[in-house]
């Protein structure tokens, strides 16, 4: 499954290596490299416990002393000062556990984050086209960030607990071997019984969770909807929807209340308390035991109130982390579909395209594309059009081996893509999505973002032959804009010809243009076919189109139906072979 | 919790005074007295319960200096389980009522709150966010109940410390006093560390969404940046970004894990001064030894509610500006007023605006005196420039404002003396965007439907339309899941099924926003078709965009600043050379086919182009 040895597209050479197995080994692998820090925290940890468990021992033996001698303070004053002393020194060492845990968390986090970021980078297009940019977000901040909680307060306070959790264990043999009973029973008591809680919780968190998202989506369609919803006079049906679907919500939020209301852990502490009381008095009448230690044996079985507690938040802390280290790791893992084929094909390219008999399947789908076989001569511009989902867009995609064919042959300038190095084919093949990406940058860097030493001459040449000049002209601070900034907001035309300046400075030999801006007036469809037309002038032109104009004109129109070609040839040709064409040309 | 929360205040925000605030909360509470008063009862006992158990065991303490019997052994060891049992059996019980009374008391809440938004009238909307009206209705809600779950565990915290309180004050007074000395250190204590922690968690934040917007920013582009080779140039804004988070938010970090630390040493010192004080006065024969060990175990149950008390009125305060927030949208008043509710007759679809009055705003006059006359049956197509009043026309009609001055009269009735709910139920109203609902297309398309439609009338209606092609480009014909908003249909075909919605309805009047969105021109074809169907049988008002639809029209009606300029059929105003042939020009020229074969642009292109 894993891909650490197969070819990445980006890698920095400091990187510190790390093991990508399982999400276990590779958080250890990751904390590997703070050991001392790690050792630091379980010395920490572990002090703190046995200082806090010297506390009631002290006291005991501090009434002991009183009881034996009242006349003497010194032996009084002694166990005060041991106490304040101890416990302030738990303090120290407590800092210690708390900053060593703080350290590691952080610098998990940044560590990781970095790692999955250089590892993104790596990736090949493929992979990002396939990925969403949501889901990558979503691993790349929060869950990045459990992991970061995992630690620290997590598997800090598990480990803590843990330490408080035997202290009773390891000093009650002091007073008596006997005394190790209670606290053994409700350690055990205690895991069998969280272990049933959490696996009792868990379904009822999970339905609790699924009806507030519920709620929340359908309550922000109604409102975002309410012109629908007022214009069609459903009110009503929408308040009786969101009523059972509010209902939902709260019989989920009281079945996990209910649970939560009966932890049992907390009978077991109060069990464990009269248990270990009674056992010690019992002790104490038969004379094995003195006040003082009764008194101390009764303190110890109170340190089982903090982890009762605090280990139920730290474990599912844990178990969050856990989650998103695996869903971090899945996607590092996740294989590169294409081979780069480095040592491929990569003269010059002149622009001819051809396909022969290609179907293409997304990975578990029927066909999105069946038996396309065209061809497109240097230079030529070729419109493509038909009805969402007939297959345009993956079609243009296979030019530039975004995709991989299933069936058939891509062949440009003859040869086969799969026989072109990936990296000179994507060279000359220029890309405009549909969703044009532009960086928070100035407008001078996203034009000359492919060829970062561009003059501001090229710069301002390509913004002239896409037709924005007249826009940056008009922005105050000119091609220094950035874009998103107070209010620099673009609408979809000027974007796209921001993106066709950008394609220009790289001059590409084949430009694939998935155009889907509309024009509100004519003006702006002026300006936005002049600079098509600029950008196809000398170099192969794919363009996924709906206007009738870049239709008419195309060099090769391919109409397209449910991933088949169900016409193609000239404007001339197609009026006198196609029905459906010809109908959309009659106003 | 709660930082932001003064950030998001809205204009229908009103400060409610303490009483009235006060008497509308108990009003949620009144009908769950009986459950309430059980809460009470039950804190109580915990409260007693819990205080019970450390006399208790101070108590056995003593008697373990004299002479032990058997059955007292039992006594002492049954006594510490049965405030064990009580505790954990009253605890439950009070969870499961709480729960119950909160989860009841914001149900009503929010069916309250949504109920008052869907009588809100689009002006409202236009307004205010639905983001933020929509976290009024989930979260704000929810923070309201939580203040119930908040204050009965403080309650119960600080009751059982009161409690304790008085049993030691009347064993030691002197004793007490160096307990309750302690208090304020920690309260304080507690204070400053909140403080601080929210200073630097503030900072911690806004590094983390600086990381958060860079990461967003360049995983977005990062097809762009493998395009054109610029890996290593975002790497290093990445890095940058992700370093300087490391520093704040371990510094965030170093505070917070100073809290407990800092406790814990001073509650060691605390613990010291108790055991050397109450040693002092048992060694006197002032306390006995039992009450010495009181004190000292007392110490933790006056040190949590204390810190939970730094923390309560901020939560408690957030709950209650909450709970502020919900009722102000409750009650924030409606603009659309009906003056009566008469039934609505079948309608022909008349029309009439006369002197009509509006503005959005007291800033801008929209309408001033306006007139029209639509007769039933007839198709109007609104052009402009925007702002001219196109839509206000429209949504006037569809009752989404309230207009100021004149009347509006539908089949010469006053339009606002209508059921409103059955004058919308003739209406068919697409809007520029059309808005779908999650579902499949078939559930979407009979969103309004009344129950007589069958399902095989929906198919034939849809087959009507370009033969059905629609239809069946869909993945699974009409029962395909539109997604969210109808993310996963083209604006073409929620622009059909919205068509469809419509058709199904049969509408006397019927409202169409156009879309400017660009759409392919088979399925352009196919909501031409749609849209011819409609026409043939209402009243019509087209704020038109595409060339098609402002040519089919009875009447274009040309509108500047909110006043009609002209009026005519398209050749007929192209003829006249005036408002219309320059938004023509302007706005539909480029549609023509007459455009699309002469490619004119290019002959305004300079110098040698052609190649």
């Amino acid at each position: 499954m894993s891909s650490v040895a197969s070819p990445v597209e980006f890698s920095i050479s400091k990187q510190y290596p790390t093991k990508r197995t399982g999400p276990v080994v590779w958080i250890s692998s990751h904390v590997a490299r703070y050991r001392y820090l790690i050792v630091s925290l379980l010395i920490g940890a572990l002090s703190n416990a046995a200082l806090a468990a010297l506390v009631p021992v002290y006291i005991g033996e501090a009434i002991n002393t009183i009881r034996d001698d009242p006349t003497d303070l010194t032996p009084l004053i002694r166990y005060a000062l041991l106490i304040a002393g101890t416990q302030v020194l738990r303090g120290g060492l407590q800092l210690a556990r708390n900053f060593s845990a703080e350290l590691i968390s952080q610098r998990l986090e940044r560590d990781i984050r970095d790692e999955l970021y250089v590892s993104l980078l790596g990736k090949s297009m493929t992979f990002h086209n396939l990925q969403p940019v949501g889901d990558t977000m979503a691993r790349a901040t929060n869950d990045v960030r459990e992991i970061n909680l995992m630690f620290n307060p997590g598997i800090n306070l598990v480990v803590g607990s843990a330490n408080f959790m035997i202290m009773p264990l390891i000093l009650a043999p002091r007073f008596h071997p006997a005394l190790m009973l209670v606290p053994a029973l409700y350690i055990i008591a205690y895991a069998l019984s969280l272990w049933q809680y959490l696996r009792e919780l868990r379904p009822v968190t999970d339905e609790s969770r699924a009806a507030f998202g519920a709620l929340n989506t359908r309550l922000a369609e109604s409102i975002d909807g309410i012109e629908t919803v007022k214009g069609s006079a459903q009110e009503p049906q929408e308040a009786g929807l969101f009523k059972k679907i509010a209902s939902r919500y709260r019989d989920a939020f009281v079945r996990q209340g209910d649970i939560e209301a009966r932890f049992l852990p907390l009978l077991l502490l109060g069990l464990a308390e009269a248990g270990g009381f009674y056992h010690a008095i019992l002790l104490y009448s038969r004379g094995l035991l003195d006040i003082g230690q009764v008194v101390a044996y009764f303190g110890l079985i109170q340190l089982f109130g903090f982890p009762t507690f605090v280990s139920l938040f730290s474990y599912s802390q844990v178990s969050l982390g856990m989650a998103g280290a695996k869903r971090i790791l899945e996607l590092m893992n996740r294989e590169n579909y294409l081979d780069q084929n480095e040592a491929g094909h990569s003269g010059p390219m002149r622009g001819e395209i051809e396909f022969r008999n290609v179907s293409y399947a997304y990975p578990e789908n029927e066909n999105a594309l069946q038996n396309i076989s065209f061809k497109v001569l240097p230079g030529q511009t070729v419109a493509i059009m038909g009805q969402t989902g007939s297959g345009k867009t993956t079609l243009v995609k296979l030019v530039n081996r975004t995709y991989d064919t299933t069936v058939g042959q891509i062949l440009v300038d003859g040869i086969d893509v799969r026989v072109w190095s990936l990296n000179a084919l994507r060279k000359n093949i220029s890309i405009i999505e549909q969703d044009i990406f532009l960086f928070s940058r100035s407008i001078e860097e996203n034009i000359s973002f492919g060829k970062q030493d561009a003059s501001s001459a090229e710069i301002s040449h390509a913004a002239k032959e896409a037709q924005v000049d007249e826009f940056i002209a008009i922005l105050a601070n000119g091609f220094k804009t950035v874009i998103g900034e107070r209010g620099v907001t673009l609408s979809g035309g000027q974007r796209q010809r921001l993106a066709l300046a950008r394609a220009f400075l790289t001059d590409p030999r084949i430009l694939i243009l998935d155009d889907s801006t509309s024009s509100i007036d004519s003006a702006t469809e002026d300006k936005i076919q002049r600079a098509i037309f600029a950008a196809s002038r000398g170099r192969t032109t794919l363009i996924i189109t709906h206007r009738l104009s870049q239709i008419r004109w195309a060099d090769v129109i391919l109409v397209l139906r449910k991933g088949e070609i169900v016409a193609q040839g000239s404007h001339e040709e197609l009026l006198a072979t196609s029905d459906a064409y010809r109908r959309i040309f009659k106003e | 919790m709660g930082f932001f929360s003064n950030l998001d205040t809205e204009r229908y925000d009103r400060q409610y005074s303490d009483r009235d605030l006060v008497r509308r909360m108990a009003g949620y509470f009144i009908p769950h007295r009986a459950a309430l008063l059980g809460v009470v009862v039950l804190l109580l006992l915990i409260s007693f319960a819990g205080a019970s158990q450390p006399w208790i065991v101070s108590k056995g303490v003593d008697l373990l200096q004299q002479e032990l019997s058997p059955t007292n052994i039992l006594v002492l060891g049954g006594a510490v389980l049965l405030v064990g049992v009580t505790i954990w059996l009253t605890n439950w019980l009070r969870r499961r009522s709480t729960t119950r009374i909160i989860a009841n008391i914001v149900l009503k809440l929010r069916v309250e709150a949504f109920q008052a938004s869907l009588e809100h009238d689009l002006s409202f909307y236009d307004e205010y966010s639905s983001g933020r009206i929509v976290s009024r209705i989930t979260s704000d809600t929810q923070d309201y109940g939580q203040v119930v779950l908040l204050v009965t565990d403080l309650l119960s915290q600080v009751m059982q410390a009161f409690i304790l309180g008085v049993v030691m004050v009347g064993i030691d007074w002197q004793l007490s006093l160096y307990l309750f000395a302690s208090l304020p250190v920690i309260l304080l204590i507690a204070f400053s560390f909140r403080r601080l922690a929210r200073k630097v968690t503030r900072r911690g934040m806004r590094a983390m969404a600086n990381v958060n917007a860079v990461i967003k920013e360049t995983v977005s582009g990062i097809a762009i940046a493998k395009n054109f080779r610029q890996e290593a140039g975002i790497f290093k804004e990445f890095d940058a970004a992700n370093k300087q988070s490391y520093q704040v938010n371990i510094q965030r970090g170093f505070v917070l894990a100073l809290v407990f630390p800092v406790l814990n040493a001073i509650g060691g010192i605390a613990t010291a001064i108790l055991v050397y004080a109450g040693g002092l006065s048992a060694s006197q024969g002032m306390v006995s030894i039992g009450a010495w060990f009181l004190f000292i175990q007392s110490l933790d149950r006056f040190f949590f509610p204390v810190l939970n008390l730094s923390a309560f009125w901020a939560q408690v305060q957030s709950g209650l500006s909450a709970a502020e927030r919900v009722f102000a949208l409750i009650d924030a008043e409606a603009a659309v007023v009906q003056v009566a509710n008469n039934p609505v007759p079948r309608l022909s679809g008349d029309i009439q605006f006369k002197n009509v009055m509006f503005s959005y705003n007291e800033r801008e006059q929209v309408l001033d005196k306006f007139n029209l006359r639509i007769i039933p049956g007839e198709t109007v197509a609104l052009v402009g420039h925007t702002g001219a009043g196109k839509s206000s026309i429209a949504k006037l009609i569809a009752r989404f404002y309230e207009f100021q001055g004149g009347e509006i009269l539908i089949d010469g009735q006053d339009i606002r003396s209508f059921d409103l709910a059955q004058y919308r139920r003739q209406l068919g109203i697409v809007s520029q965007v059309p808005f779908l609902f999650s579902g499949s297309v078939v559930e979407n398309i009979c969103y309004a439907c009344s129950e007589d439609i069958t399902s095989s009338q929906v198919e034939k209606t849809a087959y009507q339309i370009g033969n059905g092609e629609w239809v069946e480009s869909l993945p699974q014909g009409l029962t395909t899941q539109v997604g969210e908003r109808g993310s996963r249909l083209s604006m073409g075909q929620r622009q059909l099924v919205s068509l469809m919605r419509v058709l199904i309805q049969r509408p006397k009047i019927f409202i169409l926003d156009e879309a400017t969105a660009s759409i392919d021109p088979f399925t352009e074809w196919q909501i031409q078709q749609a849209l011819n169907m409609i026409l043939a049988n209402t009243t019509s008002i087209l704020i038109a965009h595409r060339l098609s639809t402002v040519k089919a029209a009875d009447r274009i009606i040309v509108l500047d600043h909110g006043k009609i300029i002209e009026e005519g059929n398209h050749d007929v105003l192209m003829k006249m050379g005036g408002l219309y042939a320059n938004l023509y020009n302007t706005y539909f020229r480029h549609q023509s086919l007459e455009y699309v074969n002469k490619r004119q642009w290019l002959e305004e292109l300079p110098v040698n182009l052609g190649d």
